[in-house]
């Protein structure tokens, strides 16, 4: 006992002493890996430890005897405590240190995930999840297992606009399929809800072309947003997949999906009432899925794209044209869509009241403005900037033994020309 | 809580900073097990994401109030009808529901700075989507009596047909700068030669 | 009363500013329109033997919705039936008759009776000479008493035994004459079975004899490979081999088709799939095929109206035809399609010319309301097959000529925000790929 209790000072002195530099932090890790048994055992006793650290500047002892009073269970007083607790540490703990145990960092993070929701208040773990997941990157291209537990609390806490920081970063670098699949899950979910339909459709597009090796639930619900918000987006649905698209997931994914598949045929006619008879009579089903807010906007997509088909074809027409067209009860119903249309740069377009006529233009857009090039410019740095990256990734997979060894074993099945799918033109 | 930034901003007009000031506020509150229901400024952080037209948060932020909340302040309920107005795209309506309410005088200011940006942004919508429209229709998007938007509009160089009490649209010529950097030039020149070399 | 006004030349003086900038002032396109009468079923039914003539008929009989039509065309199947042995078909006519024509086309019992025990004797010797043949090992004469089989079961309405029988000679064959026969009989029963991807295969084969086959051969597997296109709705492909067949022909397929049906269902396939250079160098300057137009008319008329752009002329001739198209056992199921299909190539044609057109002029020209003009439009714009906008208010349609340089523009910021998302999609998945060749590795993050 004694020799635990000196044992436990030392370590106090040893976090003190050894939280300078990197040579320092090393050293402290190996000597806190071995201290790990002890740590658990003692993990009772630990708490009045830490009053004596500072967490932003011995960030990795702090962490260390903070993940160990925080892993035995806790009442949901002690919860509060606890989230309180991990929340400060992760606003003042300092990166490079706490990513010398990027394990124990992840674990008390997902313990606060874990009571927030408990405690049924999640969005008191959104600010401290992004912050650590902000910590813990070494690049914002990295994903890390906390994302989809900071995108979840988002998602349960309304705070959908937040969810959007992260969601704007490209990432490249995956450890777990598991952490992707989610994060594009329910980052989905929240561009759905900030109407970002562009990035949702992105993201989901991931979670249903992703290799899998049987098809998961996610991927199944994954699969139906995808289809809904293909339709409000893009007016369309193309029901093959790209030919990338996992064996598993082409074969199974629309068997799970019928209901989804029929309301996108019934859409392709282009009738609006026959579109509503059919959510109408399946209201159940897409309620059961959580998706009948979604379908309801599919609905009312509808007259948007049914509208501007017809500025493909006139150049002028009455409202009162169009409201028969495309299903409105009245001119003036008519009126408010185009108006609508304008304003959100759908259509282009002039309204006649006096003659109760559209006149639809071109888009005005000339391709000569500063902001145009700009674009243009932006657009293509980034393609050199991806094109770049494909080619490291080339190199880097060709060298790789785990890698190798696997082509060794398949080369008779394989030819050399199918992993040259690398777009050369673009290297400057 | 310390709202010293929010009142900051209210002093100074930043009012498009109000939004995410009351955001930052929250999540930190929130993150220190601070119960803040009780006493937040609701109306003003509803105000703020209809200001920068998020109608989407303003929305979920409604979704998060307390019913008590809702219940006991009437101005957080009059502050999401502007909202609830804008997210059905009822245009007209939205300055009923900002004239309907006495707002409070913490909220005067932003509300009165929200009301005036929205009038001009109809107007700018009529001036693009319309070539002409009725005076009445017109009165209805302006907010304004049907004198008044008369007047407006004709400021702006439309014209009044008195007899079908129609209004002609004067079209704004849009200005763009055309003028272009160098170096941007100089890289789209490199492009081109890359690729054709 | 628009035509009236059309063919009397009242509006001519508009016509010149609207009409398709060719010659007007023939004066040759005033002669009135000579619509085509109800069909004369007797002229008709004598185009053709065997049968294809019964076939015919009742094909007309089932269709036409006229009760003395049906009827005259019913009494003369009845004739034509009672020359051959089928009365298994006899009995199906007696009963479409139904007594309606008399005591004279009742159910002669006596003379099924004795066409079907002619008929059992028959096929007996047949069998008996078959078999001679086969222990004899004669291959000639196998070939011909398998020939002389599918003959007697054709003749007997008996297609499938038939089809069976004719393929079997394919063994005895020697000559690449036999072939060509043994195809022909196929073809035959392939086509009036309705078994058209055997008419095409049928067709092949005998295409492929070696020493060349007899002009009057190739016209008439020309004939059946256009059949079979125009039946799977190949259109332009059977509009080509139509095209094709040579004057050989004469009538030496009435079993199948009459020369005057290789002149309507090329022109109308050709019509309806052909641009105007293939219009003019395969239709109109093809003299081959002018010989079987001058049997059929108004068809010629028709396409020569369509070619210098009088379409509603044209469009009227084809109005007046298409009772009649309707009736015929082949072209039937295909003369709406066939219509929709010329009438939006006159469309298009119309319109190609013009910057603008007055909606109200091209109606005229099409005899059509505005409204149903702007509908016929508005779906051959959505098809990206006309190139124009139309003004409803002023009731004009309007050439749409993108602008070339901001239509680059648009596409290479689209494929580049493609290639953007597709780059990124392609990286997230080599890491997955990747993590599943390190499944072992430790979690790193």
């Amino acid at each position: 006992m004694n020799l635990n209790m000196n044992s436990v000072e030392s370590l106090v002195a040893q976090i003190q002493g050894l939280s300078g530099n990197i040579g320092e932090l090393t050293q402290l890790r190996n000597y806190l890996k071995q201290c790990d048994d002890l740590l658990r055992t003692e993990s009772t006793r630990l708490a009045p430890l830490l009053t004596e650290l500072d967490p932003s500047v011995h960030s990795l002892g702090y962490l260390y005897i903070l993940e160990a009073c925080t892993s035995a269970t806790v009442s949901k007083d002690q919860a509060n405590e606890l989230v309180l607790s991990v929340a400060r540490f992760i606003n003042v703990c300092a990166a490079d240190q706490i990513r010398l145990a990027p394990e124990k960092f992840i674990s008390i993070c997902k313990r606060l995930k874990e009571q927030v929701v408990l405690l049924e208040d999640p969005m008191r773990g959104v600010a401290p999840l992004l912050t650590s997941i902000r910590k813990l990157q070494s690049s914002t291209e990295q994903l890390t297992t906390l994302h989809p537990d900071f995108l979840l609390l988002c998602l349960m806490s309304k705070c959908y606009k937040t969810g959007l920081s992260v969601l704007e970063d490209d990432v490249f670098e995956v450890d777990q399929p598991r952490d992707l699949f989610l994060y594009c899950y329910y980052g989905g979910m929240i561009c759905i809800g900030q109407k970002k339909f562009r990035k949702a459709l992105e993201l989901l597009h991931n979670v249903v072309t992703a290799p899998m090796p049987i098809i998961s639930a996610i991927a199944v619900e994954a699969f139906k947003k995808y289809i809904l918000v293909s339709l409000i987006h893009l007016g369309q649905f193309a029901t093959s997949f790209p030919k990338y698209t996992s064996s598993a997931a082409q074969r199974n994914l629309k068997n799970f999906s019928q209901s989804y598949l029929d309301l996108v045929n019934s859409y392709s006619t282009g009738k609006v009432s026959d579109v509503e008879n059919y959510v109408q009579n399946n209201k159940d089903k897409f309620e059961s899925d959580n998706n009948l807010g979604l379908v309801k906007q599919v609905v009312s997509s509808m007259y948007k794209r049914n509208i501007q088909r017809l500025t493909q074809t006139y150049l002028t027409l009455s409202l009162q044209d169009i409201a028969n067209t495309v299903q409105l009860n009245s001119a003036k119903e008519a009126e408010m869509h185009v108006l609508q249309m304008i304003q959100e740069g759908d259509i282009y377009a002039t309204i006649n009241q006096k003659d109760g006529m559209v006149r639809f233009l071109e888009d005005p857009e000339q391709y000569k403005t500063c902001e145009m090039i700009e674009r243009l410019d932006f657009s293509i740095q980034r393609i050199m900037m991806l094109s770049k990256k494909v080619t490291t990734m080339n190199e880097v997979m060709s060298c790789d033994p785990s890698y190798l060894g696997k082509v060794g074993r398949e080369r008779q099945r394989f030819d050399y020309d199918d992993f040259d799918t690398v777009p050369s033109k673009f290297n400057l | 809580m310390d709202f010293s930034a929010l009142n900051e901003a209210l002093a100074f007009k930043s009012y498009d900073k109000v939004a995410d000031i009351c955001d930052t506020l929250m999540f930190q509150a929130a993150s220190e097990g601070v119960s803040y229901q009780e006493d937040w400024p609701y109306a003003i952080h509803l105000i703020g994401h209809i200001y920068v037209n998020d109608i989407n948060s303003a929305r979920f932020l409604w979704k998060k109030i307390p019913l008590a909340v809702k219940e006991s302040q009437p101005e957080v309920s009059a502050a999401w009808k502007i909202g609830q107005r804008l997210w059905i795209k009822d245009y007209a309506s939205v300055h009923e529901a900002i004239r309907e309410f006495i707002w409070s005088p913490q909220c005067q200011g932003i509300m009165a700075a929200f009301s005036e940006m929205y009038t001009k942004k109809m107007f700018e919508l009529l001036q693009s989507a319309y070539s002409t429209i009725s005076i009445q229709d017109t009165a209805l998007f302006l907010g304004m009596s049907e004198e008044d938007a008369t007047n407006y509009v004709v400021q702006h160089g439309w014209t009044v047909d008195p007899a079908s009490r129609m209004l002609t649209v004067k079209k704004q010529a849009v200005v763009t700068e055309q003028k272009l950097d160098h170096s941007k030039l100089q890289r789209l020149t490199e492009y081109v030669f890359h690729l054709e070399h | 009363m628009e035509s009236e006004d059309y063919a009397s030349g009242a509006v001519i003086g508009e016509e010149e500013i609207y009409a398709n900038g060719r010659d007007e002032s023939d004066p040759q396109r005033h002669r009135p329109i000579i619509s085509s009468e109800q069909l004369d079923i007797e002229a008709y039914a004598a185009l053709y033997t065997g049968r294809t003539k019964t076939m015919r008929l009742l094909f007309i009989a089932d269709k036409c919705g006229i009760p003395s039509m049906e009827l005259e065309a019913l009494r003369m199947a009845y004739e034509e039936i009672k020359k051959g042995e089928d009365t298994q078909l006899f009995r199906e006519i007696i009963g479409k008759i139904n007594g309606r024509l008399g005591p004279n086309y009742a159910l002669d019992n006596a003379w099924a009776d004795a066409v079907d025990r002619r008929a059992e004797s028959r096929k007996e010797k047949l069998e008996n000479e078959l078999n001679a043949y086969r222990t004899n090992l004669i291959k000639e004469s196998i070939r011909m008493g398998y020939n002389d089989f599918g003959d007697f079961f054709y003749a007997h309405g008996r297609l499938g035994e038939a089809f069976k029988n004719y393929i079997r000679t394919r063994d005895y064959c020697t000559t690449s004459k036999h072939i060509s026969h043994m195809c022909l009989n196929a073809i035959l029963v392939s086509i009036e079975m309705g078994q058209f991807t055997h008419v095409t295969s049928y067709v092949g084969k005998a295409e492929q004899a070696v020493d060349g086959l007899d002009p009057v051969t190739i016209a008439k597997l020309r004939c059946a490979a256009g059949l079979s296109h125009l039946e799977g709705k190949k259109y332009k492909l059977a509009a080509r081999k139509f095209l094709e067949v040579g004057p050989e022909l004469g009538n030496n397929y009435t079993e199948i088709i009459a020369p005057q049906d290789v002149a309507t269902y090329g022109s109308l396939c050709a019509l309806a799939s052909f641009d105007r250079s293939e219009l003019k160098s395969k239709v109109i300057d093809n003299t081959n095929f002018r010989n079987f137009l001058e049997l059929v008319p108004e068809i010629r008329e028709l396409i020569n109206d369509f070619y210098t752009s009088h379409y509603a002329s044209c469009l009227e001739y084809l109005g007046n035809l298409k009772t009649n198209l309707l009736l015929d056992i082949h072209l039937h199921e295909h003369v709406e399609t066939l219509y929709e299909q010329i009438r939006n190539k006159a469309l298009i044609q119309y319109t190609l010319p013009f910057v603008s057109v007055d909606l109200n002029m091209m109606a005229n020209a099409f005899n059509t309301s505005v409204t149903g003009l702007e509908k016929e439009l508005e779906a051959l714009i959505t098809n990206d097959q006309i190139q124009a906008r139309i003004d409803s208010h002023n009731k004009i349609l309007y050439a749409r000529h993108a602008d070339q340089r901001n239509g680059t523009f648009q596409r290479a910021l689209q494929t580049g925000n493609e290639f953007d998302r597709e780059l990124r999609s392609m990286l997230l998945r080599a890491n997955l790929i990747k993590h599943d060749y390190n499944l072992k590795g430790p979690r790193k993050y």
